[in-house]
């Protein structure tokens, strides 16, 4: 029980230091590391009127709203509904393909993907060369479209999971029912099915939301926020200010606007969650 | 669902070929890190060969190798002892606004980990564990919370008939939560212990700002530090040390697959 607390008591400690640290001009090395200040709301005014938080701040939201909301929950959800009930070989290669991208650790599917985009990686010869055109470096000509499609990739089984474990617990009769009825295929999936399973939809997107707009490790890895800041993730900023630029109180007043950022949006998803239209 | 065969079929088709996408990098990487001469493409090796993986479990990365199994068995070991200690008085003794303040830990660990890795940063510091270990009791540290809200409805599943049994025939309680609580929580406790270890296996930005040299790297920092360096990029190596970092995740999550479903299921059944 003991290490438990002692330890429970260090996480808030930490976190209560991190929100005191973005209201300081503290940083990594020089003579604010150890003279700082205090500077009030300075950190946060700043976020908005010097360049760089605000643009940041949309590739985030580019990033989170294509890869997560669209691609890996639309996939996951087609993946789920097409093979629901069924017992096929097909589905398990499905789900072992499927899993094989969640599972891989992150660095792992960066240099998976930069090795495939690179002007004479896969894409480029399986899809471009052949229809005689010039080879692309793809990372680099459209960076943020091939870390989405990667994010994609990678997390598309967490939202198939999800997806699958709801549906089943759709009963067949009222499935059935709807059929006689005269429900169409498209009729029993959008006026039967996801109404049903709405909970399992704010759930998932609660999540995915919350991992999305936090990711790190995968985009730092293939582009390292680049070419430029084309790919400059929030959490990326944050590490660049933090520890390459060493201003630690901006970089904390970063960490703390996303904290609010992903709070808003959970009470959102969870006022879903709750009610019924 | 017997609908007319056609659609059916182009489902079958399309389900397929989105089989063959998401498996052909993986095919990429595989061919790659058996082909001593490989460069890059995906072919057929022209000669197979281990080369690749003897080169990747020798010398510097193969010390990375061991440095990672250090850090993931050390954080999920450390991580499933202390939240058993605390999570078994948590689930018996039931004390006011425990679980306001369990979900409330849980709430604070959403926050992205970048927010505390600046004050982690600077206490491992001034403690000298700037290293693996200081790594470890810092994973351990962001883990707890939601291990023992897991273990907790774990150990609440038991029944406390069991354990009244025990007691009255003389077990201490050592004996108790050793002999009676832990094997019938095993599920959670692999759960546990599994999320801890590939969360600790993949983790990369703690140890890119704790660790600094090439020999204290676990394989995420180390496949990342090879594959940044310009020049003639080794594909051979850089993939058979991939499938190599990657092999363990993998192993863990099909061995533990049944249970990881129970577990699951139990993140679910009550707060």
């Amino acid at each position: 029980m003991l290490p438990a607390i002692v330890l429970i008591i260090a996480l808030l400690y930490f976190t209560g230091w991190a929100f005191a640290f973005s209201f300081t001009d503290l940083t990594l090395t020089g003579i604010k590391s150890i003279n700082w200040s205090w500077v009030g709301f300075q950190n946060y005014i700043r976020l908005f009127t010097r360049e760089g938080f605000l643009g940041a701040l949309w590739t985030t939201v580019l990033f989170t709203f294509f890869s997560a909301l669209v691609g890996q929950s639309v996939l996951g959800f087609l993946f789920a509904a097409s093979m629901r009930g069924s017992r096929s070989l097909l589905r398990s290669v499905v789900e072992v393909a499927l899993m094989l991208g969640w599972l891989l650790p992150d660095i792992v599917s960066a240099f998976l993907w930069s090795a495939t985009t690179s002007d004479t990686g896969l894409i480029n010869k399986v899809a471009i060369i052949p229809f005689g055109l010039k080879p692309v470096n793809l990372l680099n000509d459209y960076a943020l479209p091939i870390v989405i499609i990667a994010n994609i990739w990678k997390g598309t089984a967490w939202s198939y999971l999800l997806f699958t474990a709801a549906l089943d617990s759709i009963s067949r009769e009222v499935v059935e029912a709807s059929k006689v009825d005269g429900a169409n295929g498209w009729q029993r999936i959008t006026r039967v099915m996801l109404p049903i399973i709405r909970p399992h939809i704010a759930t998932n997107m609660l999540f995915i939301t919350i991992w999305t707009f936090t990711y790190f490790p995968l985009i730092f890895a293939m582009t390292g926020g680049g070419p430029g800041d084309a790919t400059s993730v929030l959490a990326i900023f944050m590490y660049q200010q933090s520890f390459m630029l060493g201003k630690l109180g901006y970089g904390a007043a970063v960490s703390v606007a996303m904290l609010l950022i992903v709070g808003v949006l959970s009470i959102f998803y969870l006022r879903m969650l709750e009610e019924p239209k | 669902m017997a609908g007319s065969t056609v659609p059916s079929r182009l489902i079958a088709l399309a389900l397929a070929f989105a089989a063959l996408i998401w498996v052909s990098p993986f095919a990429w990487l595989v061919t790659n890190s058996l082909d001593p001469a490989s460069v890059g493409q995906l072919n057929w090796p022209s000669s197979i060969s281990l080369s690749n993986f003897t080169d990747a479990l020798s010398g510097k990365s193969g010390m990375q190798f061991l440095n990672s199994i250090y850090l993931a068995a050390g954080t999920a070991t450390l991580t499933v002892a202390v939240a058993t200690g605390a999570a078994y008085p948590l689930s018996r003794l039931k004390l006011p606004g425990q679980s306001v303040l369990l979900w409330t830990l849980v709430l604070l660990r959403l926050l992205p980990s970048t927010g505390v890795i600046v004050p982690l940063f600077f206490t491992a510091r001034n403690l000298g564990l700037l290293n693996l270990l200081g790594v470890a009791i810092a994973m351990t540290i962001l883990n707890l919370p939601f291990a023992l809200l897991l273990l907790k409805n774990f150990f609440d599943t038991v029944p406390i008939e069991l354990e009244e049994a025990a007691y009255v025939e003389g077990a201490s309680l050592w004996q108790i939560v050793t002999r009676i609580v832990m094997p019938m929580s095993r599920a959670g406790i692999a759960v546990v212990w599994f999320f801890s270890f590939t969360g600790a296996w993949n983790e990369f930005l703690l140890p890119l700002i704790f660790v600094r040299t090439d020999a204290g790297f676990p394989m995420s920092v180390g496949l990342y530090a090879a594959f940044g360096l310009n020049g003639a990029v080794k594909y051979g190596f850089l993939a058979a040390f991939s499938v190599l970092y990657a092999a363990p995740a993998i192993a863990v999550y099909f061995l533990l697959r049944r249970n990881m479903n129970t577990g699951f299921a139990g993140v679910g059944v009550k707060g």
